[in-house]
């Protein structure tokens, strides 16, 4: 707790807190970059789970980019909002959940991009079906990232 | 601003008001929706711009039905959002902002249509987008960009 305090009382924390742009455009940048991880990571899922099967299984490992960009922008524009009010946040439920999901999500990634990229993409491997346990994984993966674009709009209401 | 305050004592309204979760939720539906819209339209701007050249142009251009699907539910969240508000919301400038952003994004969206149509679906088959068709996909990020950031300014103007 002393260090969440500490936080919001730093420079960052009170320039967010009290200045009359940083909170408004953080949130801005952070719907953004929402939009781009959602839209790219929801379709390489989808794709997985065999939707919109003319787009190549590896390609849409292309899309990663823009995952990454929005992941980045978020991790910063949350961040910064985080130390407006740490202690306020970090005593939130909804932010907790938010955090959990994050970390599954990106477990989750990782995992997939190991499964379908890595393995899928070594020279002269054999163009296989998406095995189930692989659209388990994609599947749990669209329900992380929705729940946390849930938990986290719920921030602002929920316990 | 009648018309406002007798939306705002609509039956609807006023159940919004009374139910304490109805408003999170249209506003957690809104951000989902957001993410489908702007999302989507933001793949297809890309890869018609020249992004993730593996995909064929087509199939992206073939998320379309995503896009519609992000957009209807944004107009029901939004609409119902606003109701509860309305007094607020209609008299809100970053409100008619966004509003003026969301009938440009549509008129630039139609004008990509139009272009798509007009072409045969030649270019598309090609993968060789016409400059133009890369002004409309270039002006449809900023505009929705635009729509976020306006519809966001709306709580704090």
């Amino acid at each position: 707790m002393a260090f969440l305090e500490w936080l919001q009382g730093t420079w960052v924390g009170v320039l967010v807190a009290e200045s009359l742009w940083g909170y408004p455009l953080l949130e801005t940048i952070h719907s953004i970059g929402m939009a781009m991880m959602i839209g790219s990571l929801g379709l390489i899922n989808l794709r997985v789970l065999g939707y919109k099967a003319d787009l190549p299984l590896l390609g849409v490992r292309e899309l990663l980019p823009l995952a990454w960009l929005g992941f980045t922008l978020n991790a910063l524009s949350g961040t910064l909002l985080f130390t407006s009010d740490a202690v306020y946040f970090f005593d939130k439920w909804t932010f907790r959940i938010k955090m959990v999901l994050i970390v599954l999500g990106g477990i989750n990634a990782a995992l997939l991009g190991r499964r379908v990229f890595a393995e899928a993409a070594a020279p002269g491997a054999p163009a296989v079906p998406v095995a189930l346990s692989t659209k388990w994984i994609a599947a749990t993966s669209l329900i992380f990232w929705l729940g946390a674009v849930c938990a986290g709009r719920l921030i602002a209401y929920g316990p | 601003m009648e018309f406002l305050v007798w939306l705002e004592n609509t039956w609807i309204a006023n159940e919004i008001r009374t139910v304490a979760w109805l408003y999170p939720a249209f506003e957690t539906g809104h951000y989902i929706g957001l993410s489908l819209l702007v999302g989507g339209i933001m793949l297809i701007d890309l890869r018609v711009l020249g992004f993730a050249r593996s995909l064929p142009l087509k199939s992206m251009i073939g998320l379309l039905p995503f896009v519609w699907v992000g957009f209807l539910i944004n107009v029901t969240t939004g609409s119902l959002l606003f109701i509860y508000g309305a007094t607020n919301f209609g008299t809100n400038n970053a409100f008619f902002l966004k509003m003026s952003f969301m009938v440009l994004a549509g008129l630039n969206a139609l004008a990509f249509d139009v272009s798509v149509r007009r072409s045969g679906g030649a270019w598309v088959a090609a993968d060789e987008p016409p400059p133009l068709v890369k002004g409309f996909a270039t002006a449809s990020l900023v505009f929705w960009l635009c729509v976020v950031t306006t519809g966001r300014w709306m709580a704090y103007v």
